[in-house]
């Protein structure tokens, strides 16, 4: 045992030229990452617009925040990001397992019809204009439900859920229906518990998707009750659409307040639930 | 046994097959619970496919449609902001791919080399973060950044550097049709390469072992190892994510949108951005003539997923759809 450890040594690690060097590579495409994300969180607690980069705000304040949870015209859109947030991933997760789960019955006739149908529309779309037509035929104009029923069915992530439904052993399936499990019986009570981690990585995925979206706000929204987080920060750095309010901050600290309150709430996740983010795309790409 | 009751299993097993009535109502359950995926689909997909029709129709908002034929598309193809923006969306979104694409395969190259464990992890966090940003946050940080006010990061920094006089204007970096292309993918490098690695690193970290270690006993570099076993690893991988996101070339919009101004819509507009604009920033839009941009567009799309599809199969036997 021994000896065959020994026959091949790993040289030894030193410090190379190339090692240091990588180093230094990485602290500065760290510093090119975190840089404009602390000028802005420093720049959000700082009462006076500056251009300089600081490690630490100089008049530091709460205000833009105050102004952000205290204003209507801010909270509002802040909470129905919320909502639609949590209502599209649930209603995504909702479609996008059951259909997972109905295209790995190869015993289903029809199946590959079904298929086809899903994937036809990953070629093809009607475009920008009859999905606004079809849209205001709904009466969805001017409604943020139209975020939630948007992004709720969602193909790609329909064959992702497949794609990990096909690893579960048939075996099971079989076992439960011989007990006599129902079709739905066998998706809730096996499916879905063996598949918490598929869940969590496309549940964020849809999340993700539906707190970032500016432009289904953009063509859809204009009633100010209605609009997104994204879209009223945007709105308000490029129109300086500020609300009128009594905290003597700067525009600047308000429009770096609403950034940070755009990202936070992924960002407060992130370093807890990176596994299943990164999972997600490694069950796309990847998987043989 | 006739071949039309028998059916081979994955296994290639031959079994009876069920007849057909039976089968549907034993899988009853099954298409009751496609229902709602499929009114879903049916509404939101095929619906809007419908709609399609308006390209060769005259309809104008508070107008009812009627037939033209094919004047839509006579006056898209002799309209030169039209060209324009299917050009922009091509050099935009392919040079923006490759670059990205690079970018990511460096970074992914030389955090595969990093020893400390620590280190690594630490920083495919920090490189990971921007792809949480939407597009319409990350605009908002660099138009603060980029601003041509007193506040903006970049002009300060320029004044303080004696590179901008006292006397001289800022510099409205996204406002200049020179400046803006290469903003605009900086920008993308920023946001994306971090994710991009992902894909790569999981590829590195099934190289086996053995092949750096016979590398090292024929006394390679460090550098010769990245040359000659590292990178022709990743040669399959990379082509991957290339074919992957051609076939994504025509969906360009939202990144645009959110950075672009009229001060550059030579440089910077897009198909996406052009239909946006056309319809929703005109006193009486127009559906037909921006439904027959739209059908453009898919029919461009559709053509890329196709051929992307047949490469991606060629390529790993796969296809992307």
């Amino acid at each position: 045992m021994a000896e065959a450890k020994v026959a091949y040594q790993k040289p030894k690690k030193k410090i190379t030229v190339f090692s240091i060097v990588n180093y230094v590579v990485f602290v500065i495409l760290a510093l090119i990452i975190l840089i404009p994300m602390w000028k802005v969180l420093v720049d959000s607690f700082n009462s006076v617009g500056v251009y300089q980069f600081r490690l630490w705000p100089s008049d530091f304040t709460l205000d833009g925040y105050r102004v952000i949870l205290g204003e209507r015209g801010l909270l509002r859109p802040l909470m129905n990001s919320f909502v639609t947030t949590i209502a599209g991933a649930l209603l995504g997760l909702v479609l996008s397992t059951l259909g997972g789960y109905v295209l790995i019955q190869f015993d289903m006739p029809g199946r590959n019809l079904l298929a086809y149908f899903l994937l036809f529309t990953m070629i093809f779309s009607g475009g920008m204009i009859p999905e606004y037509l079809v849209m205001r035929r709904l009466g969805l104009l001017n409604n943020m439900w139209i975020l939630v029923i948007k992004h709720g069915i969602n193909v790609s992530n329909i064959v992702l859920m497949r794609n990990f439904f096909e690893g579960i052993p048939a075996s099971l399936f079989e076992a439960a229906r011989i007990d006599g499990c129902t079709p739905m019986g066998i998706f809730v009570k096996i499916v879905l518990p063996l598949s918490k981690a598929a869940l969590a990585s496309i549940g964020l995925m849809f999340a993700v998707a539906v707190w970032n979206d500016y432009s289904t706000v953009q063509i859809y929204i204009n009633s100010p009750d209605q609009v997104n987080f994204q879209y009223k920060l945007r709105v308000m750095i490029m129109d300086g659409d500020t609300p009128p309010t009594a905290y003597p901050i700067s525009q600047t600290t308000l429009y770096n307040a609403g950034i940070i309150a755009a990202i936070l709430p992924f960002m407060i996740l992130y370093p807890f639930l990176q596994k299943y983010f990164v999972k997600g795309v490694n069950i796309g790409a990847v998987k043989e | 046994m006739s071949n039309k009751n028998t059916t081979t299993t994955a296994s290639g097993i031959q079994i009876r097959r069920k007849p057909l009535g039976l089968r549907i109502w034993n899988n009853r359950g099954h298409y009751i619970m496609f229902l709602p995926v499929f009114i879903f689909v049916l509404i939101l997909n095929y619906w809007p496919m419908l709609g399609i029709r308006y390209a060769f129709m005259e309809y104008k908002a508070g107008g009812s449609p009627s037939w033209t034929g094919l004047t839509h598309f006579e006056r898209m193809f002799s309209t030169s902001a039209f060209w324009s923006a299917f050009g922009n969306t091509l050099v935009l979104s392919i040079v923006k791919l490759f670059l990205t694409t690079f970018a990511s395969v460096i970074v992914s190259v030389f955090l595969n080399e990093m020893g400390n464990l620590f280190v690594k992890k630490t920083l495919q966090t920090i490189i990971y973060l921007p792809h949480f940003m939407s597009w319409a946050v990350v605009a908002s940080i660099f138009t603060l950044i980029l601003s041509p006010s007193s506040t903006g990061m970049i002009n300060g920094m320029l004044r303080d550097l004696g590179i901008l006089g006292p006397n001289d204007s800022s510099i409205y970096f996204l406002a200049d049709s020179k400046m803006w292309r290469p903003i605009f993918y900086l920008i993308n490098i920023w946001k994306d390469t971090g994710w991009g690695t992902i894909i790569f690193l999981a590829t590195l970290s099934g190289i086996s072992p053995e092949l750096y270690e016979a590398a090292d006993i024929d006394g390679a570099t460090r550098l010769q190892k990245i040359r000659f076993v590292t990178l022709p690893a990743l040669a399959n991988t990379i082509i991957t994510v290339l074919i992957l996101n051609l076939a994504k070339v025509m969906n360009l919009f939202e990144s645009v949108f959110v950075l672009y101004n009229s001060a550059v819509y030579d440089v910077s507009d897009v198909i996406g951005t052009y239909i946006y604009r056309q319809t929703f920033m005109v006193a009486r839009p127009d559906y037909g003539y921006s439904t027959a941009v739209g059908l453009f567009r898919s029919i461009v799309g559709c053509i890329l997923v196709l051929i992307c599809n047949k490469a991606s199969n060629k390529v790993r036997g796969r296809g992307i759809v």
